[in-house]
């Protein structure tokens, strides 16, 4: 018995010692040449052998990676081009074979920058004159033509410094008149032009402001005329201007104005501010009285209507052919169910009817312009189809679904549109669909939009005048003409639902475009694309609300935004030159968007009011989560996840108890 | 001296016949939860035969969209589990985890709704599938990593709608399913190409592939728009592969044709068909090989099959609706199936006991479990 237990614990010891003996193996890879330096375009051959402890050419194959194939492409074999400068990794990897294990190393190629190639001007004058700066701009580029926009280049001079002057950031002064030649230096390579500097002729200037009183964001148009000892107008004369402020409140304010040299001004912060428009010694100026906007109203609570065991989503709330007024949200993360309510009378707005779809997530809820029939989104769904489904709610309180539709679908819904008997189904996060319901119980799909460009994805699409405007992360906003009624200035271009044209996009750096809302200013004569951020970038809401100034479809230039720092948006609506943005944990905001757009709205006095949705009993308690609103009538309607449906009423303007 | 002897011994000899019944036997594997953002680790203490969620993680980067996290699996060292998230914008991604602390370390970019995956003892790279369960019907790949710097440092082409990603035993060969070409793809793990192709239906078994090298043949003359196959039409869906622990064969689920097909890797065939309950989904072959047990996701059951025999030895109801995956216990004693409900409902683990062919417990989980991993066994 003793030598049988000697035996049982001399197994378990020898089992042990197996397999803690694993992994001793000491072989390694060897990498010839090491280290390894080319220049870009260059190729080379990486060598590696498997090499035992004592240091004998075993005979495994390895095989090699490129850690960053798109600055060095390398072949299994080890064949190498370097395609950017920069440090690339290699990893060579020998696997198992028999019983020797799998290794691995990491090899650096550092690829070397090409030699410097030339020194360009990008922006530079012949002629200035005297008393006048001009800032000038310059790039480098390599032999292999890349841009090389690390360097900074800071080597600047003048010939005739006594003619004119260049400071190290490339900014020119024009002393007195003569000729000179400006260059600038890297690394031994020079450019320059040549530059005349002119006597000036500019003796007044003339400063005039399209307004001398204004509000905050109110945007001014500067006009500066420099004129000669005869009066008559300098007009390639240059105009620089600036402003200083004595802000009403000057205890630590922060920026108080924003000046542009095309001519524009807006103000942050009531105050005084004397513009200053100046030629050389020539300067005119301008003082204006700066008011606070005012705009700011109480908001009250009209009606709620709690939902607190699952999460909220998307609203729509309409008139029902019955005249009466309703409104129907969606459920997230739950089982499926879009809920009708009676919103007639929104202090009592309760449930009529829930329509259960098999899905986990209802995202997106929809109603036609007649208030006939509604779109809902699934994803989620059991056997994964997902699609959307058509319901009839002509009559809310007994809704009826008329038929599904998951044809090519089944990635699911995100966010869907009602335009003109036509659906706008975003489909599996990469196109939307376009689906004729003008025959609600069947449906077909008449067309889709998708975009071209690599990793494209789409998030939501909304369609306003026959124009689809889709949001699309990193490529923007998207406008296609799905109908659209051309105008001289924003011509369409022979679009329909069957055959969707793209007109143009707006992008911007942070990828983050998640909601668009087009709108036509009423009070000034632009035509705005708000485009909303959705991202958590450190788990809590971030982003803001873009503005884009469309000259054309093809030009749409960000002038603005709407930046509440410490929330991040998600759905917005535009009504009447009255933005309302539901900005997750930072409730409600209701902004005036009147007038033209220029800086910050949040430091503009914008704000008409803010509404925190927070219910104690909700889903989490006292958690403000807005997700949509939607004005109507006289209240504002907010969707919020965490705690339902809420109607919200602004006091009159003028009238709220604090601005 | 001798009363020592005579009592001692026996007495240590007792504690080693008991000692398995005394001491705690914990089984740990790890479940995603993929309508819920969660990943699971659950615990099945098989003393008490309790089953219990050990503690949830929250996974993915966009807390009010679904992320969708999908497939999971474990290092081989047990240090790092991954999960495969699904839903991108396009494209999914890859997390790693630390299994001490179950805190995000480094994720990895990957193709359209990565799914299951598995790393390879042998090379020490991961193996996903890009499912692309929702986009065009286009040939999609194989995605390989380097766990260790989540490096994503090949893509291998592969058919449409692969799924089902295991390793064999040696870690050398990759298997995964191509659903909608009906094929049973190999990999050679180590030089990262499709090594063979099988195709899966009875007509096309009539043909001998034999030999054949799909890899450099031109199907471009074949297809259809986008580079579909439009004149395949799939019957037997298959959804899942895994070899045997032991023996020259992979097991497969026909996921369309309610089989389960055993594939001679020896001599590249189907060796023998089985008719299963409706839908099998996910599969796995005990460690002991001798059992296949496989998910019914169209009816909310499990099938535990002897492999010589080729019967089923039991078909064992899920506790709810959709039964999607299976990871069987190191010691071949327990199955933990993941069950997906329907809508509202929760997701769940059943634990099956693969002696008694019955489900011995359940917990709940969050909506639509599917992903699972078995971690470590405790003694």
């Amino acid at each position: 018995m003793k030598k049988s237990l000697i035996a049982l614990l001399g197994m378990i010891f020898l089992g042990a010692s197996q397999v803690y003996a694993q992994g001793t193996n000491e072989l390694k890879i060897v990498v010839n040449p090491d280290p390894i330096n080319i220049n870009v375009g260059e190729e080379i051959q990486i060598n590696a052998k498997v090499v035992n402890a004592d240091g004998v050419v075993q005979p495994d194959t390895v095989l090699f990676f490129s850690r960053s194939p798109r600055s060095l492409s390398v072949s299994r074999e080890g064949y190498a081009k370097a395609l950017k400068p920069g440090t690339s990794n290699v990893m060579v990897f020998k696997p198992a074979q028999g019983e020797s294990p799998s290794i691995r190393t990491t090899i650096e190629v550092m690829v070397t920058y090409p030699k410097l190639e030339k020194l360009v001007f990008t922006e530079s004058t012949s002629e200035m004159y005297e008393g006048t700066s001009f800032l000038t701009s310059t790039v480098i580029y390599d032999e292999m033509d890349f841009l090389r926009d690390d360097l900074e280049i800071t080597d600047f001079r003048s010939s005739k410094p006594d003619v004119a002057q260049i400071n190290r950031y490339g900014k020119i002064n024009a002393k007195k008149p003569g000729k000179t030649t400006i260059s600038a230096t890297y690394d031994g390579i020079t450019t320059s032009f040549d530059l005349r500097v002119e006597e000036n002729p500019v003796r007044s200037v003339e400063l005039s402001v399209d307004k001398e009183s204004a509000r905050t964001g109110d945007v001014l148009h500067l006009t500066a005329i420099a004129k000669d000892r005869k009066d008559r107008e300098v007009e390639d004369a240059p105009i620089e201007y600036s402003f200083t402020s004595v802000p009403d409140d000057h205890r630590g304010q922060g920026a108080s104005a924003q000046i542009e040299q095309d001519g524009r001004f807006v103000a942050n912060h009531p105050g005084l501010y004397t513009i200053i428009a100046r030629n050389a010694g020539s300067v005119d100026e301008v003082t204006v009285r700066i008011e606070p906007r005012n705009v700011g109203r109480d908001i009250s609570v009209a009606g709620f209507g709690a939902v607190s065991d699952v999460y909220t989503s998307d609203l729509w709330v309409w008139e029902g052919v019955d005249g009466r007024d309703y409104a129907v949200t969606g459920t997230w993360s739950a089982k499926g169910d879009a809920l009708f309510w009676d919103v007639t009378d929104p202090s009592n707005m309760h449930i009529i009817d829930t329509v259960t779809v098999d899905a986990r997530t209802v995202n997106d809820v929809k109603v036609s312009e007649d208030g006939r029939i509604a779109v809902i989104s699934r994803e989620g769904a059991s056997n994964r189809k997902n699609g959307l489904v058509i319901l009839d709610v002509s009559d809310p309180s007994d809704v009826k679904i008329l038929s599904r539709f998951d044809d090519g679908l089944s990635g699911g819904v995100h966010n869907v549109f009602i335009d003109k008997g036509y659906v706008y189904a975003i489909n599996n996060g990469r196109k939307y669909d376009i689906i004729n319901i003008k025959d609600p119980a069947n449906p077909f799909r008449v067309s889709e939009f998708e975009l071209d460009t690599p990793g494209h994805s789409v998030h939501d699409v909304w369609v306003v005048d026959g124009i689809a405007y889709s949001s699309n992360w990193t490529d923007g906003v998207v406008a296609v003409d799905v109908g659209g009624n051309a105008t001289p200035d924003m011509p369409g271009a022979g679009g329909s639902p069957e055959n969707p044209v793209k007109l143009g996009s707006y992008t911007y750096p942070s990828g983050w475009n998640h909601a668009a809302f087009p709108f036509k200013s009423k009070s000034a004569d632009k035509f705005y694309i708000a485009a909303g951020d959705e991202a958590f970038p450190n788990g809590e809401a971030a982003g803001y609300i873009h503005f884009f100034d469309l000259s054309s479809w093809e030009n749409g230039q960000e002038v603005a935004r709407y930046e509440v720092p410490e929330a991040g948006t998600h759905n917005i609506w535009i009504q009447d030159d009255v933005m309302y943005v539901a900005y997750y944990q930072g409730g409600l905001r209701i902004v005036d968007v009147s007038g033209e757009l220029m800086g910050n709205l949040y430091d503009q006095g914008r704000e008409i009011a803010r509404y925190l949705p927070k219910d104690p009993d909700g889903k989490i308690p006292n958690s403000p989560q807005a997700w949509g609103p939607q004005p109507y009538k006289d209240l504002i309607f907010v969707s919020d996840m965490n705690s339902g449906l809420w109607a919200l009423k602004l006091s009159p303007p003028n009238t709220a108890s604090a601005q | 001296m001798k009363f020592v002897k005579q009592t001692f011994i026996p007495l240590i000899l007792l504690a080693i016949i008991i000692t398995p019944k005394l001491i705690a036997q914990d089984y740990y594997a790890y479940v995603a939860a993929e309508s819920e953002d969660e990943v699971h680790l659950v615990h099945f203490n098989a003393n008490t035969q309790n089953l219990e969620i050990a503690e949830t993680i929250h996974v993915g980067r966009y807390p009010t969209e679904i992320d969708g996290p999908h497939g999971i699996t474990v290092s081989p060292d047990g240090k790092n589990w991954f999960v495969s998230i699904a839903h991108g914008n396009p494209y999914g991604y890859l997390a790693k985890y630390s299994t001490e602390t179950n805190e995000l370390i480094s994720t990895a970019e990957l193709g359209m709704f990565p799914a299951s995956m598995e790393i390879s003892e042998a090379t020490g790279l991961l193996y996903v599938v890009n499912f692309n369960l929702h986009g065009d019907m286009v040939p999609s790949t194989v995605s390989v990593i380097d766990p260790e710097s989540m490096i994503r440092i090949v893509d291998v082409d592969t058919g449409i709608m692969p799924h089902g990603s295991r390793l064999s035993t040696d870690g050398r060969r990759q298997y995964h399913v191509s659903m909608m070409t009906d094929e049973l793809i190999e990999i050679n793990a180590q030089t990262l190409e499709v090594s063979r192709r099988l195709k899966l239906g009875k007509d096309a078994q009539k043909m001998n592939h034999e030999g054949m090298d799909h890899s450099k043949m031109d199907h471009s003359a074949m297809s259809g728009p986008n580079g579909s196959m439009p004149m395949h039409k799939p019957v037997e869906k298959p959804t899942w592969a895994d070899p045997h622990p032991t023996k020259p064969f992979v097991y497969v689920a026909g996921n369309g044709s309610n089989e389960l097909l055993e594939i001679s890797t020896k001599d590249w065939q189907i060796t023998r068909r089985f008719t299963t309950g409706k839908a099998p989904y996910n599969l796995e072959v005990s460690p002991n090989g001798k059992l296949v047990v496989v998910s019914y996701k169209g009816e909310g059951a499990t099938g535990v099959w002897d492999i010589e025999s080729g019967k089923e030895l039991a078909k064992i109801p899920n506790t709810r609706r959709v039964s999607h995956g299976v990871a069987i216990t190191p010691d071949s004693k327990y199955a933990f199936i993941t069950v997906e409900g329907v809508g509202g409902e929760p997701g769940s683990v059943d634990v099956i006991d693969l002696n008694t062919l019955k489900n011995v417990d359940h917990v709940d989980t969050g909506k639509q479990a599917g992903g699972i991993y078995f971690w470590k066994q405790v003694k």
